[in-house]
């Protein structure tokens, strides 16, 4: 097992490496270069222009520039943003981070959990009306054309109905007068939701301490019982409308990612459990005569999530794409729409410095996929 | 040798069971009619070559006929209830705690990411054999002595085991319900000859000890004839052959049993010569008229084209041919 | 616990040979016969493959609306040239005089409206429907090229090519496309050939390399392989002439699916106005995005329902005859075996 995860540790390290070089040599190639783009600049005065320059060996031959490149990446350092000038495109990446963060891994989660039931669902009873109906939609939402999905999504929410935001992060009347900054309360609303999920976490892993006294409805109740201490918590901060101003602007992004990406997980869930239902095991499981409900989660479904984990990669790596889409479309000040302002406004080391951090988000989404795996895999815990 | 039970009422009768399989090309009639009872403590033999309808037997008798499997007619009556009307849920309680199964492939009958010990932890605690988790892992422990396996091995994961612990593993896992009726489809088919014969004595001992009632289901002729006290040979689909183990192995009565012992070294030790059966098993999907073995027999005649055998009974035992081979040598009666 | 019956042949499109496992191979005959002989085998392969594909209804009804975009990708010059005059049913450069109120709304000369700058919107559409598919069989065919050349010599050589080449397989997969794309179109100017060569050269050394050298490592192992080494066939003869046909069948699965990437691709670049193409569904969109007519409701649905549905569609479309073909090519999704 260690030497699995080593590997394959070493691999992702190798593959860092050559997104930074690819990076670089994009750069290169493209028509005029990096020097001419920071000189041509209006908004940089002219001696920050020469600081620049040395800073990215801009003077030097290219295999030096090559080697500061490298160096400058893996320090943090890409440079000062054009759009935000002066602030380094490090400082306004790391802002807009946890608000990508937030998006994609709460999309990703309920994604993959509706994902994968309706996936068991429908390969456990074959041709029923289920399958055509969560087939074709699925497929549909899945291919279905993003950016006009999801302004179909504020069409209806924000405008037709009015229930929600029609997207950025807050709504400016709200916070008129706030002492408080946004990034301020988001912080402390992403340490509530990691506080609440490691009470989850540890309530669920109690229950199963516990054996057949932690079964049933309590370990839920309990779960339910914190989250509903959240709200009185923030009621006490004198914030808590704030936070709820963002959590309002939250909803739809995330419904809108998700309904995009569950049909993936869906339709390969289906096809792994297709495959697992014929093994050997289901079928002595039921002869054992477990409970039909047993048979399909404990058995069937547990040996179809394997596949499913290892295509997990790929569902990820099309929700970060969404997410850079959904973020356009919604002006979430997330990546993504950091990505695109800086695509649309030329303002290159910030698209360097994005698609460095987008590379760097889905190499983290294949170790963190990879552990899952071995978690869940005694074959290979167990080596 | 073999034991008397015709005083009892049989533990499992199975009266004229007959299913298919759907398939592209039509309906494929895998079983035909086939009948049989099996004694209380007593073992049956079900034997012939593959595909001709052995593992949907067993199958079918679990109720676990895949999708396109479909049961034409027929009665499954354990204990006197008859199983075929039963409902999914009602079903559910019969299987393993009155019947269980030892699988063709155990390869594959452990599912790999669980550890073993609670495979059949889980199959004791879904019939409320022990009602505390305490006194199901006890058992466990128990019957994996009862196997040969070292009850420490129930905290191991199956691709820890070796193909012979597994088999023995699935074994404990049968028998972890005290079912009445044990079915064991080829459960050493894998395994090399030595394994396969220690697993096949203990297997005996098992059943004999604990009085169970097992149906045994090979290829191998000769593994039935060691185990069974009865014996049962099958062809396309049909019963063709009945009786106690050894009378049928003394005087073999249809043409086919007699080619299938012939295959095979003869367990007493005498070689007879490996003559091969010439042909093919017919296609299930459209089986030849009359006598299903008609064109690869050598006693064929214009009667066996035509019409299906009748019955011909001698006691304890029955065939269905037209030309039974009696004359070979005084057939019991 | 499914047995196959031995005494039946393999049902139809077993295994994922189009050519069938290649015959033993008689060294006396000629060439031409052994091909004849390929010729007759994938065509029994192809029959009975399509008998598995028809089962699935919804692979056939993809099937028809791909036709039915074909078919409106053809008749698009075929109206320009006798019904529409150029002055005004241009899709980029016309201009509908006879109305003054664009975007119009359908109307008996317009029947799908037209957009703000006056343009007739069911010509835009039809046009684009032919750059898709340009676009889309382009991106497609230069995948397969390089993923089935790239699996084969993988799956060939091994050692340390075939590292190479899977590293780089690892690599591209673990990056996402469109970010990939959008940064690109700040660095290039990228027009649909572009685009399309981009895609297809990511598709080829990518996820599809991949699974088409798990594919080729089964091929090499078979007989024939042997047989025509043996006879003294060079390395290029082997991979071309023997791998490299064996493994069309699947790439064909994997065409599809790159056709709905390099669609939604494109799509999405030109929604959001990052690429140099004059006419797309995706500019469609854009155009009506930019005029501010999106959000306006469904007052103004003829700018963006037919461009935005037809990008849907032939993308699931050619994304569930992908699926259909899945069925055909690998048996153990198949409802019955048998
Ligand atoms: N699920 C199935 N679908 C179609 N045919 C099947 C299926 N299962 C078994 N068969 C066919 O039914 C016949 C009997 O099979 P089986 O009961 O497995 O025989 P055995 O166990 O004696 O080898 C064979 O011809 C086999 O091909
Ligand atoms: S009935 Fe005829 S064909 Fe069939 S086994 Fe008997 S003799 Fe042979
Ligand atoms: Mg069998």
């Amino acid at each position: 097992m260690t030497s699995y995860l080593a590997r394959r540790a070493g691999q992702m390290v190798l593959t860092l490496f050559l997104i930074v070089t690819l990076t670089f040599f994009l750069v290169q190639a493209q028509p005029g270069d990096y020097a001419t783009f920071y000189s041509l600049n209006p908004d940089i005065p002219a001696e920050a222009r020469e600081q620049i320059k040395a800073s990215f060996g801009l003077d030097k031959p290219l295999w030096q520039q090559y080697l500061v490149h490298m160096k400058n990446t893996f320090t943090g350092n890409f440079g000062v943003s054009f759009g935000h000038y002066p602030r380094p495109v490090m400082e306004v990446l790391a802002e807009r981070l946890p608000r990508t963060v937030v998006l994609f891994l709460s999309a990703t989660a309920v994604s993959f959990y509706v994902g994968f039931f309706l996936g068991k669902a429908i390969a456990w009873r074959r041709g029923g009306v289920l399958e055509y109906a969560a087939t074709i939609s699925g497929a549909t939402l899945f291919t279905a054309f993003t950016p006009a999905f999801a302004l179909m999504m504020i069409w209806i929410f924000a405008f037709k109905l009015g229930w929600l935001p029609v997207g950025k992060f807050l709504d400016p009347l709200i916070w008129r007068g706030a002492e408080v900054s946004a990034n301020h309360v988001f912080s402390y609303m992403l340490a509530t939701a990691a506080v609440f999920i490691a009470f989850a976490f540890l309530t669920l892993l109690a229950a199963r301490k516990l054996g057949r006294l932690g079964t049933g409805r309590m370990p839920f109740l309990v779960i339910a019982g914190g989250a509903a201490v959240i709200p009185i918590v923030w009621a006490f901060t004198g914030v808590g409308y704030l936070a709820l101003d963002i959590l309002r602007h939250m909803i739809l992004p995330i419904a809108t990612l998700t309904l995009i990406s569950f049909a993936g997980t869906m339709l390969l869930t289906r096809n792994s459990m297709l495959e697992t239902m014929r093994e050997d095991y289901v079928m002595a499981a039921r002869a054992k005569g477990l409970p039909e409900k047993v048979v399909r989660d404990r058995h069937a479904a547990r040996n179809a999530l394997l596949p499913v984990i290892t295509s997990l990669v790929y569902s990820l790596i099309f929700a970060i794409d969404g997410s850079v889409i959904i973020e356009g479309v919604f002006s979430w000040p997330g990546t993504g729409m950091t990505l695109l302002e800086a695509v649309r406004s030329e303002d290159l080391p910030l698209v360097m410095g994005s698609m460095v951090f987008i590379g760097l988000f889905s190499l983290l989404a294949h170790v963190i996929v990879d552990v899952l795996y071995v978690y869940l895999d005694p074959r290979i815990r167990y080596q | 040798m073999p034991m008397t039970t015709a005083d009892t009422e049989p533990v499992l009768k199975v009266v004229d069971l007959s299913l298919s399989y759907l398939t592209r090309q039509g309906p494929l009639q895998a079983v035909q009619s086939v009948s049989f009872e099996l004694g209380r403590g007593q073992s049956l033999g079900l034997v012939g070559e593959s595909g001709c309808g052995k593992t949907s037997i067993a199958n079918c008798l679990m109720r676990l006929l895949p999708d396109n499997g479909r049961l034409t007619s027929g009665q499954i009556l354990l204990d006197g209830q008859d199983l075929v009307p039963l409902s999914e849920e009602e079903m559910r309680h019969f299987r393993w705690g009155q019947m269980a199964m030892v699988f063709q492939a155990a390869m594959n009958a452990l599912d790999p990411v669980y550890r073993v010990g609670q495979q059949v932890v889980e199959a004791i605690e879904a019939h409320g054999v022990e009602v505390t988790t305490a006194g199901a892992r006890e058992r466990v422990a128990r019957l994996f002595r009862m196997v040969g396996l070292d009850p420490q091995l129930m905290e191991r994961y199956p691709h820890e085991f070796s193909g012979g612990m597994r088999q023995r593993a699935v074994i404990a896992m049968a028998l972890a319900c005290d079912p009445s009726v044990i079915i064991a489809d080829e459960p050493t088919t894998a395994l090399d000859v030595i394994v396969q014969d220690r697993l096949l004595r203990e297997l005996k001992g098992v059943q004999r000890e604990l009085s169970m009632s097992m149906i045994y289901i090979s290829h191998d002729i000769g593994v039935v004839a060691e185990v069974t006290d009865r014996i049962g040979v099958m062809y396309a689909g049909r019963l063709v052959e009945l009786g106690d183990t050894a009378d049928v192995f003394g005087a073999p009565m249809h043409p086919y049993t007699a080619a299938l012992m012939s295959s095979f070294p003869s367990i007493s030790g005498e070689k007879h010569e490996l003559e091969t059966l010439p042909g093919e098993p017919p296609n299930l999907a459209n089986p030849p008229a009359g006598c299903p073995f008609h064109p690869r027999c050598a006693y064929a005649t214009e009667e066996c084209r035509e019409e299906f055998p009748a019955q011909v009974q001698r006691g304890s035992r029955w065939t269905a041919c037209w030309h039974p081979l009696t004359d070979m040598a005084g057939v019991g009666q | 616990m499914i047995e196959r019956p031995p005494n039946q042949p393999p049902p139809a499109g077993e295994g994922v040979s189009l050519f069938g496992d290649a015959p033993e191979i008689d060294l006396s005959r000629g060439r031409v016969d052994l091909t004849l002989v390929r010729l007759r085998m994938a065509w029994r392969t192809l029959r009975d493959g399509w008998a598995v594909f028809v089962e699935s209804r919804i692979g056939v009804l993809s099937l028809a609306i791909i036709a039915v975009f074909a078919l409106m990708a053809f008749s698009h010059p075929i109206l320009m040239a006798t019904v529409w005059e150029p002055d005004v049913y241009d899709p980029v450069t016309g201009y509908a005089f006879d109305r003054f109120d664009h975007p119009a709304p359908p109307n008996w000369r317009h029947p799908l409206g037209t957009d703000s700058l006056g343009r007739d919107i069911l010509s835009q559409l039809l046009f684009s429907a032919k750059s898709e598919f340009i676009l889309g069989i382009t991106a497609a065919l230069v995948t397969v090229g390089i993923a089935t050349t790239v699996g084969a010599v993988a799956a060939y050589y091994g050692g340390l090519v075939d590292s190479l080449l899977m590293r780089l397989a690892d690599l591209i997969i673990a990056l996402p496309g469109i970010s990939l794309l959008i940064v690109l179109s700040a660095l290039f100017n990228l027009n649909l050939f572009y685009l399309a060569l981009i895609i297809g050269v990511l598709g080829g050394f990518g996820g599809t390399a991949i699974i088409l050298k798990s594919q080729a490592l089964s091929i090499r192992v078979k007989p024939y392989i042997e047989a025509a080494r043996a006879a003294g066939g060079s390395h290029f003869h082997v991979i071309f002439v023997h791998i490299i046909p064996n493994l069309l069948p699947l790439s064909l699965l994997y065409m599809m699916f790159t056709v709905t990437g390099a669609i939604f691709a494109e799509a999405v670049l030109s929604f959001l106005g990052l690429l140099d193409i004059r006419m797309s569904w995706g500019i469609m969109i854009h155009t009506a995005n930019v005029g501010g007519y999106l959000l306006s409701g469904a007052n103004y649905w003829w700018l963006v329902i037919p461009a935005g549905a037809s990008i849907t569609l032939l993308c699931s479309a050619f994304y569930l005859v992908g699926r259909a073909l899945d069925e055909v090519v690998n048996p153990r999704l198949r409802r019955h075996d048998g």
